[in-house]
């Protein structure tokens, strides 16, 4: 397993959790200094109120003490804050991989109920349009080329 | 104004608060407390093999159903953590079904969650609770203040920062408006 992962999800339960007997599971509001005396952390629905920001610190922090970490998530906007992801639908994996890799599969991903992170999904129409020619993740970038 | 009469007013409000899943999660699917079973589960796209489940072990999103169903037949309903719960393909189809809830059955809906983008296409105004009352009230996604109390969607960020100087696109929700928007900008 890779060091950092999201799982996106459709229809998932915690029956999911038994694959990762060994993380230690965080469902609900948490310290940080806590976490750091488990090796393997899996988030379960865990970070949903934190900003970006501030999901990006604690991965690393995590990261820099060598702690691999899984957040289980509904909010695809977190998929893009790791490098790993894997979709799961009714508890079964649908596919795995580079996180950019895996959201190319944008009609598998809709077509199960699934949508695409904003950025992504802006930069996949403006393709459509031949606007920009690649996927923008920063907005100061994608701002550069359509306003240039 | 109190709650009530935002929700006779609107129909259906939005609440920026914290929100827990009510539903007792001891015992089995099938022990629930739900009229018209078949008919409850078919409209909310339920599959009836969850019945002999235990309740705790089904997923979030039918949990969210089942939340809804045991409400179904108050005037008000309470439902909230969409955004936890649910994709994009079941928050859709549920938002259309509180609007049919409001506009044919006349029930009043209170969505509680702290994504605002759960109230886009559904919501006219937007409450923001404390302690139970009251602090801030908006029918604007785009109101800076508003997001004192919840996090930004990325559709209001990214247009909020394209215009941030000049006004270059229209305070939009959805992303194909976005991308016509966008295309008449740089064209």
């Amino acid at each position: 397993m890779e060091t950092d992962v999201t799982i996106i999800s459709v229809n998932i339960s915690k029956n999911i959790l038994n694959n990762y007997k060994d993380y230690q599971v965080i469902e609900n509001n948490f310290v940080i200094s806590n976490l750091l005396k488990y090796p393997k952390i899996i988030f379960f629905n865990a970070l949903n109120k934190l900003e970006s920001e501030e999901i990006k610190e604690l991965y690393n922090i995590l990261k820099n003490n060598n702690i691999k970490y899984i957040n289980v998530t509904n909010n695809i906007e977190e998929v893009l804050l790791t490098s790993n992801l894997i979709v799961y639908m009714d508890d079964k994996e649908v596919v795995s991989g580079d996180t950019l890799e895996v959201l190319k599969n944008e009609k598998l991903l809709k077509r199960i109920g699934l949508s695409l992170p904003f950025m992504v999904e802006l930069s996949m129409y403006l393709q459509d349009y031949n606007l920009v020619d690649k996927i923008y993740l920063d907005k100061n970038e994608l701002e550069g080329v359509l306003w240039k | 104004m109190e709650i009530r009469e935002y929700l006779n007013k609107y129909g259906i409000i939005g609440v920026i608060s914290d929100y827990e899943i009510s539903l007792d999660q001891n015992g089995l699917v099938k022990d629930l407390n739900i009229k018209n079973r078949d008919k409850a589960f078919k409209m909310v796209n339920l599959d009836k093999d969850i019945l002999d489940k235990e309740i705790k072990d089904i997923s979030l999103d039918n949990l969210f159903k089942l939340d809804l169903l045991t409400k179904i037949d108050k005037e008000v309903i309470i439902v909230g953590n969409l955004s936890k719960c649910l994709n994009k393909k079941e928050m859709d189809y549920l938002k259309k079904l509180f609007l049919k809830l409001v506009n044919e059955y006349h029930k009043k809906i209170v969505i509680i969650d702290n994504d605002v983008k759960v109230f886009f296409d559904v919501v006219k105004v937007v409450l923001v609770l404390k302690d139970k009352q009251i602090v801030y009230e908006t029918d604007n996604f785009y109101d800076n203040e508003l997001y004192k109390y919840c996090k930004m969607p990325k559709i209001v960020e990214f247009i909020k920062y394209i215009n941030r100087d000049t006004k270059r696109l229209e305070e939009v929700t959805d992303i194909y408006e976005l991308i016509k928007d966008i295309y008449r900008s740089v064209s």
